[in-house]
């Protein structure tokens, strides 16, 4: 049977910003606005033309539910066509493009816009469940002995915030936050502070290094509300970060014996990408070159306290599928969650034994070649706006291989609640 | 029933009296109007039971736009318009004096007249729809409310809000109308009869009296620091106001019969002046560049993808302007931070929009969302209008076509924004040349309406009307000039300004100099003008002008030294005056160096007037002569526009008719002899003056006939 190809036109996002900086102000519809009207702006592609649009992001705006459709309207993108907002938590921009493909594969549609956005500086804090009920109550009361009993029934506690953000990097069956579950994959296999610090080094080197490569991806986001800034690129990678600067760095998740710390995790951030993809006939009867085509993907579940391995069993599963393993990669991106994370994966991708005890198949997944591994530099660099990051290794990836001439790359997420996913690109064009 | 109005009886008792003009956009109240209805009002009286009385209109967007000032500025002498007046009050008394409750009910423009019949009703109920406008404007146009307006209005809002809404021309928004008091509430269009029913079963309202601020001795104390504030602000040039003013102080203390007595004799005597007259014409001309069509027969679909090239201050203005009016809008400059620029002028000027209640917070970021801001070059193919607004030079102005020609398919209009230069030579090196128009706008583009259209000789006659309709849409009032340099206002204003330069230069203070034009009724004096386009910009413009038209347009010394001296004017905090914060600024005692001599220093304010303003009617009358604009009133109607020419005075050519061309001839005449040879009359206007003809010929001594010029399919009303 031969099924319609997905293939990805072009793209465009936003610098990816620290939380707290330069994007601090800006709400997740508006970041996602500035790269859809960026995509809409750079390929001059009629919006009329675009059968859904399809965002990822897990912490959507109280005030722009549905955030995928809000993006839209904003970007200009006519209000006939519809839009969804899709979740897979830290793989949400990649199912972005993967339900792309599905509802091609289902006859739902050729052409669509598809992205990722989080604003994690906008996370809002939460009141106690508890606490909010009894405003709910005080709402309620009508007579004013009534309120004065709502109100008594206050107590400090009630109006300590939760902090959302916390809340959601933290695995609600497990308990574990991500930090625990990296901190866990570390112990387990013997993976080293120093190690650990040498990968976040090197990201920072890369993404550095890749500046001007990573602007050809990236729109200057002329917002804020005073516009006395324009950013044009990243604010993550230091040109300070030094060995003895990350060294000093206290353990954040364990305190006492830990080796996790702020530096060799990913960064906090803002950012939005926004890619134009298509059914490979439409994109011919269009006149368009592509980019690149999404070969095939795999998603896959994994023990939620060790889901820094999800991409293991993503990539076994992908090469069950499509014969393709880590050996036919000319590229290959592993979203840096956790430096440890990273190398766990490495390590053990080449180990026999976990192959077969947790992936189920004889012989080890294979090599990743560092040489070819996150080539301009990762997460703990760049930073990861969680509902973003998978749309932006698409593009990152994409465009590398186009500068490379390369053939394939491979693309890998861990996802937060224990899932593992792998996208399979090839280089589109001639 | 006769014309215009519709009458019917609801089940539940109430009376629906409807506005409906046949064949017109709006409703107006004219001789014929009035006569239906009072014979709506006999029916209405002749129904047994009625419970109360709704008047209202069929109309989409006016409820009534007000007297028809078309029939007004045609009565011919003082007894008609007094017939007129009186039959307007007479009607209107007896909607006043109805057995049951009466509602207007509003959606849509309602003003003056119109406006003037639902203060006679017993309540106002407005839809809050954005195009649902209430007010007085009759000052505006030279005249006062005398349908009951300076009567009734105080006594509903109180005497301080009424002449701040009477003496300010001010049309209100559905929501400043009812807090104002002028509307008793405000619902959706859909709910106008619901609530009418509501208010009719309430009963004859008990309104508030305004005892304390509509007492007499108050009210008088009130008017003198009013008076004051015109005095300031008009310089005794706007007869009406204070005849408006004096007609509702006066009337408080009358009957409401003995004060419409009051608002009659306003009228009658404010009516042969020719303030009266300039301001109706300036109306009837805005009314023309409203509808101006080169080619009627079939309407083109509306430009709503545009490109601005240039992120300055006037591409950033006409960015935001588009795209507050609902244009998708590519900003481009070269660079990052010149996009940043741009971009952050338009998001304050969206912020003083919100501030200043012209634009709700939704709507200004739905504007904002309707940029796309780029410093790289992107496809231009989905663009149907391209607007270039690069600097003044026209290597890198070619420069710009020249790509746009080859990134745009031949149907995409490319315009020039430039103040000066030629739009034909421009067009010389595009592909499709006969795309290629002028459009300019005024600085700053969210305040100036006017919009000089230039056709090249090349242009298309479509693409001219094509642009026409698009500046309608967009709201401002287009003019069509031929491709000459400077166009007309440039062309018109530079002569003036420079010889305001001149004169500082023989000795006249800074101050007398622009407290003449002030008190001539321009809105600001020349050289404080220059300062705030810039001394270098003006005198960039001027250069430009002088290499076309040689002496007459030579650019003064002065402001070439302070071009030099980096005295650049506001945006340097010094030019001709020091600028200190806000609006502040004091002549620059530092510039007497630059004075020559004191040929100028003994001049009486007329002879300063004369030695400005009779250049722009030199420089008006060649432009006519040129065939840059095809009538006087073009002339007029663009300096009044663009630069705030004393609309009283009804432009440059109307101000020379008023003072006789003869006289003007002869005082240039004498000007070139004593002064320079660049007051020298053109051809045209010793031509006139042999022949003893006028710039308008519909207006000879006090007859005040007007006609309303050109096209007028809607037939406004005041």
């Amino acid at each position: 049977m031969k099924t319609a190809r997905l293939v990805i036109i072009d793209g465009v996002r936003t610098p990816f910003a620290r939380a707290g900086t330069e994007f601090a102000a800006l709400p997740a519809d508006e970041l996602g606005r500035v790269a859809v009207r960026a995509l809409l702006l750079k390929t001059g592609f009629d919006p009329g033309l675009v059968d859904e649009v399809i965002f990822g992001c897990v912490g959507q705006p109280a005030d722009a539910t549905n955030v995928g459709r809000v993006i839209a309207l904003r970007a200009g993108v006519p209000r006939q066509v519809p839009a969804i907002t899709v979740s897979r938590n830290c793989a949400s921009g990649f199912e972005a493009v993967t339900q792309a493909y599905e509802k091609l594969a289902a006859g739902r549609g050729s052409i669509f816009i598809v992205g990722g956005v989080e604003s994690m500086s906008q996370y809002p804090l939460l009141y106690p469940y508890a606490g909010a009920q009894k405003f709910a109550r005080l709402n309620k009361a009508r007579t004013w002995p009534a309120r004065l009993a709502a109100l008594a029934a206050f107590r400090p506690r009630d109006f300590a915030p939760r902090v959302s953000l916390i809340m959601g990097l933290t695995d609600p069956v497990s308990g574990f936050n991500m930090g625990e579950t990296a901190e866990l994959l570390t112990r387990e296999n013997g993976i080293t502070r120093e190690m650990q610090d040498a990968l976040a080094m090197d990201s920072h080197r890369k993404a550095i290094a890749a500046r001007a490569r990573l602007a050809e991806e990236i729109t200057p986001v002329y917002a804020g509300p005073a516009y006395v800034r324009a950013l044009a690129e990243d604010n993550g990678p230091r040109t300070d970060q030094t060995p003895a600067v990350l060294a000093k760095l206290r353990p954040v998740f364990e305190r006492q014996t830990g080796t996790v710390t702020a530096g060799n995790s990913s960064q906090i951030s803002d950012g939005a990408v926004a890619l134009l993809v298509m059914s490979e006939e439409r994109a011919a009867a269009l006149g368009l070159t592509p980019l690149g085509v999404l070969t095939g993907y795999a998603y896959r579940g994994c023990d939620p306290a060790r889901m820094g391995l999800g991409p293991l069993a993503a990539i076994a599963a992908a090469e069950d599928a499509l014969k393709l393993g880590l050996a036919d990669a000319d590229l290959i991106e592993i979203n840096e969650a956790f430096a440890g994370q990273v190398l766990a994966v490495m390590k053990l991708a080449e180990s026999a034994e976990y192959a077969r005890t947790a992936l189920g198949r004889e012989h080890a997944l294979g090599v990743v070649r560092p040489e070819i591994l996150n080539v301009n530099g990762g997460a703990v660099a760049l930073g990861h706006p969680v509902g973003a990051t998978g749309a932006r290794l698409v593009l990152t990836a994409l465009k590398e291989l186009q500068r490379r001439r390369a053939r394939r790359a491979l693309v890998t997420l861990c996802v937060g609640g224990g899932q593992g996913a792998a996208l399979w690109l090839e280089r589109g064009g001639a | 029933m006769s014309t215009g109005i519709r009458t019917e009886r609801t089940a539940d008792d109430l009376a629906l009296v409807t506005f409906d003009q046949p064949g017109a956009a709006a409703n107006v109240l004219s001789r014929e109007v009035l006569q239906a209805l009072d014979g709506a009002l006999d029916w209405v009286a002749a129904q047994p039971g009625l419970r109360g009385v709704v008047f209202l209109s069929a109309k989409p967007t006016i409820f009534i736009a007000g007297a028809d000032v078309k029939q007004l500025a045609a009565l011919d002498h003082d007894d008609a318009l007094r017939a007129m007046i009186r039959e307007g009050q007479r009607v209107f008394a007896r909607v006043g004096d109805l057995a049951v409750p009466s509602v207007a009910a509003i959606h849509g423009a309602c003003l003056g007249g119109g406006c003037e019949l639902a203060l006679a009703c017993d309540y106002r109920v407005a839809s809050d729809d954005h195009r649902t406008r209430i007010g007085l404007p009759e000052t505006s146009l030279g005249i006062v409310p005398a349908w009951g307006g300076c009567t009734r209005l105080p006594r509903l809002v109180g005497f301080p809000k009424a002449c701040d809404l009477i003496l300010g021309a001010k049309r209100l928004a559905p929501k400043p109308a009812l807090r104002a008091g002028l509307v008793d509430a405000v619902v959706p269009r859909e709910a106008l009869l619901t609530m009418a029913r509501r208010l009719v079963a309430k009963g004859r309202p008990v309104r508030k009296r305004h005892g304390v601020v509509n007492q007499a001795l108050i009210a008088g104390g009130i008017a003198r620091v009013v008076s004051r504030d015109l005095e300031h602000r008009t310089r005794g040039h706007y007869p009406a106001v204070y005849r408006a003013l004096d007609a509702m102080r006066r009337g408080l203390r009358v009957s409401v019969a003995e004060s419409q007595r009051l608002e009659e004799e306003a009228v009658v005597q404010l009516a042969v002046t020719p303030t009266c007259h300039n301001l109706m014409r300036v109306f009837f001309q805005q009314e023309r560049a409203k509808h101006l069509r080169l080619d009627n027969a079939h309407p083109p679909p509306r430009l709503e993808r545009v490109a601005v090239i240039g992120a300055g201050v006037m591409g950033a203005g006409i960015a935001q302007w588009l795209s507050a009016h609902e244009r998708a809008v590519i900003l481009k400059d070269v660079d990052v931070d010149r996009v940043r620029q741009g971009m952050a002028t338009i998001a304050t000027l969206y912020r003083e929009a919100v501030r200043h209640h012209v634009l709700e917070a939704v709507a200004a970021r739905a504007g904002l969302d309707r940029l796309a801001p780029t410093a790289v070059e992107v496809p231009l193919a989905g663009t149907e209008l391209v607007i270039e607004a690069a600097v003044e030079n026209m290597t890198i102005k070619q420069e710009i076509f020249r790509r746009l020609g080859e990134a745009t398919p031949a149907e995409t209009i490319l315009a020039t924004n430039t103040s000066a230069l030629s739009v034909t030579e421009l067009a010389r090196v595009v592909r499709h040349p006969e795309r290629v128009i002028g459009v300019h706008f005024f600085n700053p583009v969210h305040r100036m309406q006017l919009v000089e259209v230039i056709v090249g000789a090349q242009t298309a006659p479509a693409v001219v009307d094509r642009v026409l309709r698009f500046v309608q849409e967009v709201g401002k009032l287009p003019v069509v000039v031929q491709d000459r340099p400077g166009f007309v206002v440039n062309r018109i204003l530079m002569p003036y300004l420079i010889e305001a330069g001149h004169l500082f230069e023989a000795g006249a203070p800074v101050a007398r100099i622009d407290e003449a034009m002030l008190d001539f009724g321009m809105p600001m004096g020349p050289l404080r003008l220059i300062d705030e386009v810039g001394v270098d910009v003006a005198s960039h413009v001027a250069g430009h002008l002088s290499a076309c038209f040689g002496a007459r347009m030579a650019v003064p010394a002065v402001l070439s030294a302070m071009v030099a001296a980096g005295q650049l004017g506001r945006k340097r905090g010094s030019g001709f005056y020091r600028h200190a914060g806000g609006n502040r600024a004091r002549p620059h005692a530092a510039l007497a160096k630059h004075v020559r001599n004191r040929e100028a220093a003994g001049l009486d304010e007329d002879a300063l007037v004369d030695r400005m303003a009779l250049l722009m009617v030199n420089e008006g009358a060649r432009c006519l002569d040129e065939g840059v604009v095809g009538e006087a009133q073009d002339v007029d109607f663009a300096m009044i526009m663009g630069t705030g020419f004393s609309p009283f005075r009804g432009g440059p050519l109307r101000y020379a008719d008023g003072r006789g061309i003869v006289n003007v001839v002869r005082e240039l005449d004498r000007l070139a002899a004593r002064v320079h040879a660049r007051f020298e009359p053109c051809e045209r206007l010793r031509r006139m003056a042999e022949r003893e003809e006028t710039f308008y010929h519909d207006m000879t001594g006090g007859d005040h006939r007007l006609q309303g010029g050109g096209s007028r399919p809607e037939g406004g009303g005041a």
